[in-house]
């Protein structure tokens, strides 16, 4: 059982666990070929002079850490932005707890801990994405209240990639 | 017609509101702007800004029936995905109506593209509703693709009373 755990601000040293659980969620969201970013990349991204992203991280005593031997088991990546109809807004990109340590509320907290900071830094909402078919983690997020803006409202997400994007960028007026 | 795209000045910050709202109303939910000028220039032009903005601005014998010279913008920030990196999501793109058709909103896209290109972003996201098919084409026209409908993507967010509870109920440190 496994009531010991502490929620805290990553720190430099985190990187490499931070990277393994974000594969970890990628495999589970059946698109683990698609993390390029490596550790040097995480590490300048979250730790530098701008900061691109904020992670929040789970640990658990060492007498209790995973099977394969890990302590850290557990994060949540987030950062800020902008609605230009209601202002700030707290971003979750990533949230993952490694599965043998769920159904202890570390994920339930972790949310907590977000919706805290969100307040506390002025942001109106917090959003994020999910695929569709992750119904247990829909399930998670809309027992707490969420909606669901793709159904309710009708926005869809698009992206341009590098090659298109240098295209755009390129052409002359 | 000539038109210049260069980056926002906090004094544009009217101009800005005053497009946001033209486009909220486009998009059916003008009740749902909360924010003026004021909140645009704190959030934009501090040391930490939340948002990035270009202005395109018409020379002063185009301007509009109500003397503007300021008739289109895109509102930007960067994001971080946790597979690819540093991302730059636009959040607004928009050209007043008799302004379209004459290669502004190409002209402000190829400068966020630029942006993003230059800070090493990976990719371009935005979101799009799905009636609004003039956007959806020129999106598509650019190399967009539809992630939503490719990987089943929604949008979901927590704001007022059910983010308000659950950061009360955050564990204290």
């Amino acid at each position: 059982e496994c009531n010991s755990f502490i929620l805290r601000k990553a720190e430099p040293k985190d990187v490499s666990d931070i990277l393994r659980l974000i594969k970890e969620l990628a495999k589970f969201e059946k698109m683990e070929e698609q993390v390029i970013l490596t550790e040097k990349e995480l590490l300048e991204d979250g730790f530098g002079d701008h900061p691109f992203y904020h992670c929040v991280v789970a640990e658990v005593p060492e007498h209790k850490q995973s099977s394969d031997g890990y302590t850290v088991i557990g994060f949540a990546m987030y950062y800020f932005t902008y609605d230009p109809w209601i202002g700030k807004l707290l971003y979750l990109e990533d949230f993952y707890v490694m599965k043998e340590f769920r159904g202890y509320g570390i994920g339930s907290d972790i949310l907590k801990v977000l919706s805290e900071t969100a307040v506390k830094t002025r942001c109106s909402s917090m959003h994020f994405i999910v695929a569709e078919w992750n119904k247990s983690s829909i399930e998670f997020y809309k027992r707490r209240g969420a909606s669901d803006l793709s159904d309710e409202e009708g926005w869809r997400l698009y992206a341009i990639d590098k090659d298109d994007l240098l295209k755009i960028s390129a052409k002359k007026r | 017609m000539k038109f210049k795209v260069r980056a926002a000045r906090k004094e544009d910050c009217k101009d800005i509101s005053r497009m946001i709202m033209e486009l909220a109303v486009y998009e059916k939910m003008p009740d749902q702007v909360k924010i003026s000028h004021e909140e645009l220039e704190r959030d934009g032009f501090s040391p930490n800004p939340f948002y990035e903005c270009l202005i395109a601005e018409v020379p002063d014998e185009h301007k509009t029936k109500d003397g503007y010279t300021i008739v289109g913008y895109a509102l930007y920030f960067y994001t971080y995905s946790t597979w690819k990196g540093r991302s730059v999501y636009m959040e607004d793109l928009y050209v007043m109506p008799d302004f379209r058709g004459k290669g502004i909103g190409k002209g402000l896209m190829a400068k966020v593209a630029q942006v993003g290109v230059e800070k090493q972003c990976v990719r371009l996201q935005l979101s799009v509703l799905e009636w609004n098919k003039p956007s959806l084409d020129f999106y598509v026209s650019k190399g967009a693709e539809d992630l939503t409908a490719k990987e089943g993507w929604h949008f979901l967010r927590f704001d007022g009373q059910t983010l308000d509870t659950l950061a009360k109920e955050a564990p204290k440190d």
